[in-house]
């Protein structure tokens, strides 16, 4: 008896809840971001978890082949692949404008993947006045959109406290990155923090980040035998390819990547209109290489350098990943032109370890070592 | 596929007719080059680097030469000189996954060749979109930084499926706003000056020659085709960087009186009776190999449309006001038939195919234009489904003659061939 009334209420649960009942069951609102320009806070203020859409790297990208050709980005391939499977599990899907190759696959989305909410955000390219009016009319449109499809009321109270559960989680995860070149903290750690951040609730994160902190205080001090390295170019989402780094010596202390820095690097205003201070949040916040311009993302590149001492820079491109294989060329012979030791690849989307990378990889740390042992001997 | 091949192969050669004055493109052509040594050597002149969507009529407008990449880099590769080019772009670190357009362009301005085999020379502002792709800006403004130039950007939003009218309005919006930064940036950094009786003659000559392509399209419609994507690839060349002066429109003129000739005695542009399949080509051509569009004449192909060329040529219309008329303009630049949507693409290459009686369509999925490619397969089989013709999906790329492999190449288009053969029994 118990057990049919166990069913009857999953049955019930299941299929009986009105469409926005069954939303707000879901709680997770997914996003298609190809950088940092979904804004978040409009997403919290609608009631919903914000939910990065990062993909598998241990499942095939079949099922996403089906509809793009191999020679798309293989992260948004397999962005595909999840949402393929796992759509019914979201209240609904956002496309942020980011990357161009993978704008449009918000048209192949729109056929193939099922889910009761799809919304194209515009997020404008540029920073000028016009841009800023756009962007504006962008967000009202978003909130429109999830107001009526959801039947919810986004107010500026609601997005002011999402702004500040946002912020929240930004200063946090400020606090605990800054621990990457003071303490023992493996690259694997570090990233998967940050999309631990991006994929659960935020009140959830606030109190597991207030744990770390202290967990990673208390570490040994950075060892000894690792380099200390910035890490640029296209985001990494998965912790596999981290450890080939930690393998060869290299520890990750500072980072210009949206699954990354860029998420948590500036605060959002907490002032005025908080449209407004979402507006100038996300157009200040550090540049991708999918937005202009060039210098402006040099610009964070230098800062942190002057903030945190690295031994060597990183730079690294995912097969396809236009924007960032564009930028690489500029951007690396500027960082070189200012005496910086840039390392830069091409990598695959596998979680295999990828032996040819490593060896490279090990043989600039190596590289590194014995320049350093070179020039200590000539100061003895 | 062995009979195919053996017909191909061994039936007398198949010569498009090209038409009687399709050597006058020689006249735009030459004029063209002349006006760039003019503006290069009057002091002030002024000249601008532009792309494919960026509205060129502002250039001419203001009284500024538009030299145009892209262009300079099809020229390149028809004169065998892309590959070189490529890799010299490539030996200074660009990835093989990058634009060739892009690497063609930056090896040329490297290497300093000459501007009749692609070369480019520096010019006083750059200047872009991002309506068809991101490369566009990404490769200006890498260029500009590179020959330290001021350099401008016009962001157009995209118009995805299902947007409404309302999201489009706002979109507009914001583009009629970027025209204004435009006029701001190119006074600032040219010292020239809007003149209003120059504005008004240079968009009549634009809708013009506009008006002009769009009558030849609808000669094409014609059974057998009076021009061919062979001839109209290179003839299109007066809509990428001269709407707005007189000489294109002097040539097309000449070109429809041309078609209109050969319709009216119900010749086309192949051979009488050889005209067996009307194909639409979707995509840009193989720029390095040309002779492609004829090799397919051998199968008794006529490319009888191309969204491509077609795409620079919308349907403008005369404006009241100057507000009107850079709403006008906005729509058109988001409106391009090369960068439709998905439900669009299929919409209009469905009612293409009917007005064209289309027996089959062949779709370049080209490595280095990606943003072209998404959707490549929903539209196939949209198209295969709704119409019921076969679709060809040929991976290749529009000027990396490395990608191009003949055999394979050869293989897939008599496999097609015989598709529609079947079909058409």
């Amino acid at each position: 008896m118990i057990f049919a009334a166990i069913i009857c209420l999953n049955f019930q649960t299941k299929y009986h809840l009105s469409g926005k009942q069954r939303a707000f069951a879901m709680k997770k609102l997914a996003y298609f971001d190809t950088s940092h320009e979904m804004p978040l806070e409009i997403i919290m203020a609608a009631g919903f978890t914000p939910y990065k859409i990062l993909g598998d790297v241990h499942q095939s990208n079949d099922p996403a082949d089906k509809y793009l050709s191999s020679f798309f980005c293989p992260a948004a391939r397999s962005w595909l692949t999840e949402a393929l499977a796992r759509s019914d599990q979201w209240a609904g899907i956002i496309f942020a404008q980011g990357c161009n190759a993978s704008n449009r696959h918000y048209d192949v989305w729109k056929v193939h993947v099922r889910t009761p909410f799809l919304h194209w955000f515009g997020a404008p390219m540029l920073e000028s006045e016009a841009a800023k009016k756009y962007y504006r009319v962008e967000l009202n449109r978003l909130i429109s959109h999830l107001e009526s499809h959801f039947g919810v009321k986004i107010t500026p109270e609601k997005i002011r406290e999402a702004i500040g559960k946002s912020n929240e989680i930004k200063n946090k995860l400020n606090r605990l990155a800054a621990l990457r070149s003071l303490k023992d903290i493996s690259n694997r750690e570090y990233l998967a923090a940050v999309i631990k951040c991006l994929t659960s609730p935020v009140d959830e994160v606030s109190a597991w980040l207030d744990a770390e902190i202290q967990s990673w205080s208390a570490r040994p001090a950075f060892p000894s035998d690792k380099k200390r390295f910035l890490l640029t170019g296209s985001d990494v989402t998965y912790v596999e390819w981290m450890d080939t780094l930690d393998e060869c010596g290299i520890r990750i202390v500072r980072d210009d990547l949206s699954v990354g820095e860029r998420f948590f690097a500036t605060q959002i205003p907490d002032r005025g209109d908080p449209l407004d201070a979402i507006g100038d949040y996300y157009m200040n916040i550090p540049r991708p290489a999918t937005r202009p311009n060039i210098q402006k993302r040099l610009d964070y590149l230098y800062k942190t350098l002057v903030e945190t001492k690295v031994d060597g820079i990183l730079s690294q491109n995912l097969k396809f990943c236009e924007p960032y294989a564009y930028d690489s060329v500029p951007v690396n012979n500027a960082l070189k032109a200012k005496g910086y030791k840039v390392i830069h690849l091409e990598r695959d989307f596998t979680p295999a370890a990828d032996q040819q990378l490593a060896n490279r990889l090990a043989a600039f740390v190596e590289m590194m070592e014995v320049e350093n042992n070179g020039s200590n001997q000539q100061r003895r | 596929m062995a009979q195919t091949n053996s017909a191909a192969e061994n039936a007398e050669k198949i010569k498009i007719r090209t038409l009687p004055h399709a050597k006058d493109l020689k006249w735009p052509m030459l004029w063209w080059i002349g006006m760039e040594k003019l503006y290069r050597t009057l002091p002030w002149k002024k000249t601008a680097w532009t792309c494919a969507a960026f509205p060129i009529e502002m250039m001419w407008i203001y009284d500024i030469f538009p030299d145009h990449p892209e262009n300079m880099a099809t020229v390149a590769a028809a004169r065998k000189q892309s590959q070189r080019l490529i890799e010299h772009a490539e030996g200074m670190g660009f990835s093989r996954d990058v634009c060739s357009y892009c690497k063609t362009n930056i090896g040329a301005y490297e290497t300093r060749i000459k501007k009749t085999l692609g070369g480019i020379s520096k010019p006083d502002i750059v200047v872009c979109t991002n309506a068809i792709c991101d490369t566009h800006w990404k490769w200006f403004q890498l260029m500009a930084d590179r020959m330290n130039v001021p350099f401008f950007m016009f962001d157009i939003p995209k118009w995805v499926s299902g947007t409404d009218e309302k999201t489009l309005e706002g979109n507009i919006d914001y583009v009629v706003d970027q025209f204004y930064d435009l006029i701001v940036f190119i006074e600032k950094h040219t010292g020239k000056k809007l003149n209003e009786k120059k504005l008004h003659k240079v968009l009549d000559r634009s809708m013009e020659l506009s008006n002009l392509w769009r009558e030849i399209f609808e000669y094409r419609k014609a059974v057998p085709s009076p021009y061919s994507g062979a001839e109209t690839s290179a003839a299109f060349f007066p809509l990428v960087v001269l709407p707005g002066v007189q000489v294109g429109i002097n040539f097309f003129r000449k070109i429809l009186a041309d078609i209109k000739n050969l319709t009216a005695k119900g010749e086309g542009t192949m051979p009488p009776g050889k005209e067996k399949f009307r194909v639409l080509w979707e995509g840009i051509p193989f720029w390095y190999r040309m002779r492609f569009m004829y090799d397919l004449a051998q199968y008794g192909i006529v490319i009888a449309f191309e969204p491509y060329t077609y795409s620079f040529a919308p349907e403008k219309k005369k404006c009241a006001t100057l507000e009107e008329m850079l709403r006008h303009v906005a729509k058109l630049i988001m409106d391009t038939p090369y960068a439709y949507n998905l439900e669009r693409r299929i919409e209009h290459f469905e009612k293409w195919i009917d007005e064209y009686k289309i027996d089959g369509v062949i779709l370049h999925e080209n490595m280095s234009c990606r943003p072209s490619c998404a959707g490549m397969v929903d539209l196939a089989e949209a198209i295969m489904k709704d119409k019921g013709i076969p679709v060809l999906i040929l991976q290749c790329d529009m000027n990396d003659p490395r990608v191009y492999s003949e055999a394979q190449i050869k293989t897939r288009i008599e496999g097609f061939v015989e598709l529609m053969e079947a079909k058409k029994k």
